[in-house]
């Protein structure tokens, strides 16, 4: 759903264009191999590729078999050489960072490093469209020149959908067996030099779009893969895997990359998880859009662990962030989050040392005390129905909020950017304030296998009295 | 708790007079370097503007409690996080 703020963010830092795939979740766009390190710093994308090749317009064959055949054949035609380079590069700036194990995917109770690498949180469900086989979600880049790793490398990104399904074995598990068992070599080897190994791992991950295919996303995979097996002579493994070939069909438009991320970047600033921890990519999505300006001020009333005013705090430090909730656990586990984040701050670099604009609050949404009037920017996650709290809650909720947060905010200049689960009875609760508030745009984003819509609001220019007064 | 945050905050136990809920007065704070006033082109005087900052942004209130001006009621400041919380009763 943000893969417009994406590519804008894209445009200002690295100062490339991107094109916008019909495939939901990605951008492609182009940049030298030198950007690389820039590329990973992005905030608004989840996974990397780079992209070995690309097909605007694939002809599958209608038979199975045929069209099995037909990729396994393109292996071996493809121009790999350049994109592997862009991998090895990529190794070797991973290697600069801390060494960390590969871990398995499914500890949700690990911690997270504050530095750029997050952790998984555990598996998230997949998407149940059934037009769509999702075995996996990565992204790719796109090479152009045919030079070495100087050449401008393409680079695709992907954010806003979180069906991070990391250990959906299906195709995975074909493409081991096909090639043999591998269960003996996993431990272990995985954390010695994978640029300098031989024989490299590899799996394949695909993802399929559209209806007009006779396989599967698991055929595809397995029957690809094991023709990668045959042209590198690589060990298929799937969890302990050097390689990772992303083989991308929507429709008849084929992506075939390399991963350049191992674990999902969106996590990154959150050490301590609750119980719906908001990924800081779709955070900082949701704080693009309501384009913060120095020295505003942004307040978060429900911000649960404070993924938003963390996320906040890092990206707009000219903007003043404050993070509140009625819940003690969630005040604390937020306030642990930040004070995580004043660690790191203060031993990065000690000249700059404390001024984080980033506080704590324990406060009722419905009886903020801040003062009328004093707030800029107001961006807060909703309660979902399904995970906290319950439909009914909402319904005296939405409205209660949304009028609290239209007296904090300024009158005329304010804004709001809420995202809910419970589109509904957003819509009524708006219709009721639509004095206060005006809806400018919506974004519509998938988190956690939920279908959610992110509302940039306006605050019109009515003024609030003081506490009660729209009551 | 920052003292930039303090600024915002205002007390909303009930039957206040308006405005009478700000400014919430800070026990157990320290006294601070800064005169009363700025004075006339503050902007300019670097020195002035560093204890500023120092005091709005890097300051903070661990241990403690806001004291609302009308009421008296004390809301406490535990590990540099204020609970602003009516009870039941209060709301």
């Amino acid at each position: 759903g943000f893969e417009q703020t994406a590519a804008e963010e894209v445009q200002e830092k690295l100062g490339s264009a991107s094109r916008i795939s019909r495939d939901r979740g990605k951008i492609y766009f182009e940049v030298p191999a030198r950007s690389l390190p820039q590329v990973h710093r992005l905030r608004s994308v989840d996974n990397l590729f780079v992209v070995v090749q690309e097909f605007k317009d694939y002809q599958f064959k209608e038979n199975k078999e045929d069209a099995l055949k037909d990729l396994e054949d393109l292996v071996k035609k493809l121009p790999w050489t350049d994109p592997l380079k862009v991998w090895e590069l990529n190794n070797s700036l991973k290697k600069k960072k801390t060494k960390r194990k590969k871990h398995n995917l499914q500890s949700p109770a690990s911690r997270g490093k504050l530095s750029d690498g997050g952790v998984e949180g555990g598996a998230d469900q997949s998407n149940t469209n059934d037009q769509e086989d999702c075995a996996q979600n990565p992204v790719a880049v796109e090479p152009t020149g045919g030079q070495d790793t100087e050449s401008p490398q393409g680079v695709m990104s992907r954010n806003g959908v979180e069906e991070e399904e990391e250990d959906n074995e299906q195709s995975d598990v074909k493409v081991e067996a096909q090639a043999g068992s591998e269960s003996g070599t996993k431990a272990g080897d995985s954390q010695t030099g994978e640029a300098e190994a031989k024989v490299l791992r590899f799996r394949v991950t695909c993802n399929r779009a559209g209806d007009k295919h006779s396989f599967t996303s698991n055929e595809a995979a397995r029957d690809f893969g094991g023709a990668v097996q045959e042209h590198f002579q690589w060990k298929a493994d799937m969890t302990n895997f050097d390689v990772e070939v992303l083989l991308n069909i929507h429709n008849n438009e084929v992506v075939v990359g390399i991963a350049l991320t191992e674990e999902s970047l969106h996590r990154r600033n959150i050490t301590h998880f609750g119980p719906t921890t908001l990924r800081s990519t779709l955070a900082y999505g949701m704080l693009r859009l309501c384009d913060p300006q120095p020295t505003d001020i942004i307040v978060d009333p429900m911000c649960g662990t404070g993924a938003i005013p963390i996320e906040g705090a890092a990206e707009w430090p000219y903007c003043y962030h404050i993070a509140g909730d009625n819940n003690p656990q969630a005040v604390k586990r937020a306030a642990n989050n930040i004070n995580s984040l004043l660690r790191k701050n203060e031993s990065k670099d000690s000249s700059t040392a404390l001024g984080v604009p980033l506080d704590v609050v324990q406060w009722d949404i419905c009886n903020l005390p801040l003062r009328t009037g004093s707030v800029d920017i107001v961006v807060t996650d909703m309660p979902f129905g399904k995970r906290i709290g319950s439909k009914r809650k909402n319904w005296d909720l939405y409205p209660a909020c949304l009028m609290e947060m239209g007296r904090i905010c300024t009158p005329g200049t304010g804004r709001a950017v809420l995202l809910t689960q419970d589109k509904k009875c957003f819509a009524k609760a708006l219709s009721r304030v639509g004095h206060i508030w005006r809806r400018a745009q919506t974004v519509w984003v998938n988190v956690g296998g939920l279908h959610a819509a992110v509302y940039l609001l306006r605050r019109t220019s009515e003024r609030a009295e003081h506490t009660g007064a729209f009551w | 708790m920052k003292l930039l945050t303090h600024n915002l905050l205002s007390s909303h136990v009930p039957g206040l007079r308006p405005g009478g809920g700000f400014p919430l007065r800070i026990e157990l704070g320290h006294p601070s370097e800064l005169p009363p006033e700025p004075s006339p082109g503050y902007e300019a005087d670097e020195e002035f503007l560093r204890r500023l900052h120092h005091v709005l942004l890097e300051v903070e209130v661990l241990e403690g409690s806001l004291q609302c001006p009308d009421s008296g009621r004390r809301f406490p400041i535990s590990r540099g996080v204020p609970n602003l919380l009516l009870t039941e009763d209060e709301a």
